[in-house]
């Protein structure tokens, strides 16, 4: 599934819904499609609020797939070069609440197995990826 | 999604004071600055204890738990004031691990957990000239 989604709140959630939607009709559990919303919408709110400024003449791209062990969804905007994954892993601490990103990364951490990022041309690229067995974690 | 902000005075004169904010659907991106909007409203009145009710809450991110910070801190500041949460969803509870610690933040299971811990607790008096 590929949306283009306008940089404003509202079409961060119009993702989101479209995760769920689809996630739901490949009979993964509520707890995971929980934590699979949760981390396409910190990183969709950081690419609407701080790549983009929330210029609502600006797109980005998410592509949501799931194969036989994983569900992965990309994002990929136009804004300056940011690397998300570079901020240092810790535990969740409630202080951080004044740091950008500061527990919006960590909530997606907690939530996906892997996060990938890449600078592709003029383009931020990143990759969020659920390892997932339905036959025998899910069901 | 969306969400439905109820705030309910109680009429119990033990509890006066006491706010309750019932939010029901998703607190996120979209929907946070609703919150905020009522919280500013809230917050200036007379508020001693301010419970959130996150029974029918679905879904919370990073953006709704920086205005449960918000209020926790506006609460603390006042002197003895507190923000309290009940009825959470498993779900949410794994989100709100982040500030669930933190001074000026209670946690309880449901409405009758808050009002035992209400009748007991030594009221603050934040608003001078009124009656507790």
């Amino acid at each position: 599934m590929t949306l283009q989604l306008h940089a404003t709140p509202a079409e961060v959630m119009r993702g989101v819904e479209a995760l769920q939607g689809f996630a739901r009709a490949q009979g993964m559990p509520e707890k995971t499609i929980f934590g699979l919303a949760l981390a396409l919408e910190e990183c969709g709110s950081n690419i609407v609020n701080h790549a983009l400024q929330r210029d609502a003449q600006k797109q980005f791209q998410l592509v949501i797939e799931h194969t036989n062990h994983a569900f992965v969804i990309e994002l990929r905007d136009g804004g300056p070069e940011f690397d998300p994954t570079a901020a240092t892993d810790r535990t969740l601490r409630a202080e951080d609440d004044d740091l950008p990103g500061g527990w919006g990364i960590q909530l997606v951490r907690q939530n996906m197995d892997e996060i990938h990022y890449a600078r592709e041309g003029n383009e931020n690229v990143l990759r969020l990826i659920k390892r997932v067995n339905l036959s025998v974690d899910e069901k | 999604m969306s969400l439905s902000i109820q705030t309910i005075n109680s009429s119990d004169p033990r509890q006066a004071g006491v706010v309750t904010i019932k939010l029901i659907g998703s607190l996120d991106t979209a929907t946070a600055p609703e919150l905020d909007r009522e919280l500013t409203s809230c917050l200036a009145g007379r508020v001693n204890d301010l419970v959130f009710d996150l029974a029918e809450l679905k879904f919370v991110s990073s953006a709704g738990l920086r205005l449960f910070q918000v209020a926790r801190k506006q609460m603390v500041a006042r002197g003895g004031g507190r923000a309290s949460f009940i009825n959470m969803q498993p779900q949410v509870e794994e989100v709100f691990v982040i500030i669930q610690s933190l001074p000026g933040i209670g946690v309880f299971k449901d409405i009758e957990a808050l009002d035992r811990y209400l009748a007991t607790r030594p009221r603050p008096n934040l608003w001078p000239g009124t009656q507790k």
